[in-house]
């Protein structure tokens, strides 16, 4: 028995496009301090089981809960306040706002101010604004973009364009990291520090679950791996065996 | 100099400007050009939070613009009421309008929103020119009554310039704050990608509500002073036309700029004026110019200009 809930918890959950079965009774937990892998082949629902967990899509069953609370159906603005944040498999910034306003929207739902205290600037506003500043440069600081903050963050090079996105999501505090195919487009040294900035994140105290084709990349920073394939789960385990699983080499390599 | 004291001098420089024209100027011809430039900045402004900020069109707004107008129109001629107490109804009845347009149409998005606000501006003209009865109907309604505060009368050319240009400038000190603040930032965001917004918890349908409100109750108190200022009205000023000439302002000024606001205002309000030379051709000339400004100054005339004092400073330089 555990008296704690486990931090990401899915049962039996299923989401369908038309006749398409994207997710079919996918159910895991995992605890918090951890670095999650998910794999499958293309197609295999990663990005649908992603939508689902941070509210863009709603399941058609099942349930998801973070910290023992369901969270299916609600607000993706909830989601995020509960405390899970997302990247995207094709950096999504803010191109024309500069790198620091980026991450201070980031933190849109750890700040308060709203029209009217816009206008009138009372002097907590004043506070609420200057704390965001600082802790958008920690960020920077965070992922090493610390003398770019004033920069356009579409006139970033890729590479740092992807870690722009990651400080941003770290901006709203999240207990989850969700990061979709972080390496995607960088070349092996930026690869190489990604891995170490996602294990400093997990450091930091956030749990860190992410999608990613390159194997080596997955393989040497994840805790725990799980196998998607064709909407169902496949496997679930430590890295090495999932390595030398037979059903994930044969989704991955076919029935030779 | 610090940014904040920057502003200030800013500022200070802009009221002595004001003060300055309104004082120097005798012709009362020139004040009422200038009078009409301040209304029209006060459209544009409050349609650029929506387009240039937010990046929502509007094809609708004239119909903000008239609600404003003909509900202190009624409320003052009709009913007798006193104009300062019909402005605050004239404005929330224009967000009101706003608040149950915009909850449905607020859902689309590029060429259907602009669809939908279109056909939003069209129904409000066809209520201003065919309810006969309150509106004055095709004919127009007469006798606004003008402004005053106690015993000063703001119908004075140069005293309602003060007024309108008085408002414009609180305008433009808020939309200021509201761009550079929590929301304006999220406002901007959802300009650059409504789903990564979405993504870091903008709650993107309730801030697109908020502005488009908020520019509605903006445009609602141009139609106020505009309505006191010419104490007639009739709907042809709140047609689509107009509608298509705020946006004119926006884009030709320099969208996601205040200053392209006054800029577009200004050039939209004076070509006509200047143009009544050409008499029939009056309308291919200002197309041409209107052509000519986009094809030169792609992002708009603040843009534009910038970009040429900047390559005039680089070949000083040199």
């Amino acid at each position: 028995m555990k008296d704690k809930p486990a931090l990401l918890k899915l049962a039996s959950v299923s989401k369908a496009f038309g006749g398409v079965q994207a997710l079919d009774d996918i159910s895991f937990e995992f605890d918090a301090g951890l670095i999650m892998g998910l794999i499958g082949p293309n197609g295999a629902g990663k990005t649908t089981l992603f939508n689902v967990i941070t509210g863009a899509y709603v399941p058609d069953s099942g349930a998801v809960s973070l910290d023992g609370i369901p969270i299916q159906g609600r607000r993706i603005q909830d989601i995020v306040h509960l405390g899970i944040s997302r990247t995207f498999q094709n950096v999504e910034l803010f191109e024309s706002m500069s790198v620091i306003e980026n991450i201070m929207v980031g933190r849109h739902v750890r700040t308060r101010s709203g029209f009217w205290s816009a206008i009138t600037r009372v002097p907590a506003i004043r506070r609420e604004e200057k704390a965001l500043r600082e802790r958008a440069q920690e960020l920077l600081d965070f992922v090493g973009l610390a003398d770019q903050a004033d920069r356009r963050s579409g006139d970033l090079p890729f590479g740092w364009q992807r870690l722009l996105e990651i400080a941003r999501a770290l901006a709203s505090d999240p207990k989850l990291l969700l990061l979709d195919e972080p390496a995607a487009g960088l070349n092996a040294v930026e690869t190489g520090r990604l891995g170490e900035l996602i294990g400093n994140i997990r450091d930091l105290g956030v749990t860190v679950m992410l999608v990613e084709h390159d194997m080596a990349l997955t393989m040497s920073v994840c805790d725990q791996i799980i196998v998607l394939d064709q909407g169902c789960m496949l496997a679930e385990g430590l890295p090495r065996e999932i390595q030398s699983n037979a059903a994930v080499m044969a989704a991955y390599l076919g029935n030779g | 100099m610090t940014p904040s004291l920057k502003k200030g001098v800013a500022y200070a420089l802009a009221c002595s400007a004001i003060a300055g024209i309104g004082l120097a100027a005798t012709n009362p011809y020139h004040l009422q050009v200038m009078t009409f430039i301040g209304i029209n900045s006060l459209l544009a402004l409050g349609l650029n939070l929506l387009m240039g900020y937010a990046g929502q069109i509007s094809l609708g707004h004239a119909a903000f613009y008239g609600i404003g107008a003909y509900t202190t129109a009624i409320l003052t001629a009709t009913y007798g009421l006193s104009p300062w107490l019909s402005l605050p109804m004239a404005v929330a009845a224009a967000a009101l309008v706003a608040f149950l347009v915009g909850m449905p149409t607020l859902k689309l998005s590029g060429y259907y929103l602009g669809m939908g606000t279109l056909g939003f501006g069209m129904i409000a003209f066809i209520v201003f020119r065919e309810w006969d009865g309150v509106t004055g109907g095709a004919s127009g309604f007469v006798g606004i009554p003008p402004l005053a505060v106690g015993p000063l009368n703001l119908s004075s050319g140069r005293n309602y310039f003060y007024l309108v240009w008085g408002v414009l400038l609180v305008a433009i000190l808020v939309c200021r704050r509201i761009i550079d603040s929590r929301t304006g930032r999220a406002l901007r965001a959802i300009h650059d990608s409504e789903n990564a917004a979405r993504a870091v918890g903008v709650g993107t349908m309730h801030l697109k509500l908020q502005v488009f409100v908020f520019s509605a109750a903006v445009a609602a108190l141009a139609g106020f002073l505009y309505a006191h200022y010419v104490s007639f009205i009739s709907p042809g000023t709140f047609d689509f036309l107009m509608s298509v000439r705020m946006v004119t302002m926006v884009v030709i000024g320099g969208m996601a700029s205040i200053w392209g606001a006054i800029l577009g205002a200004s050039l939209l309000t004076l070509l006509p004026e200047w143009l009544h030379a050409f008499s029939d051709l009056e309308m291919v000339v200002y197309g041409l110019i209107m052509m000519g400004v986009m094809i030169v100054m792609p992002q708009g005339l603040t843009r534009g200009i910038l970009d040429l004092y900047e390559r005039a400073r680089e070949r000083h330089e040199r």
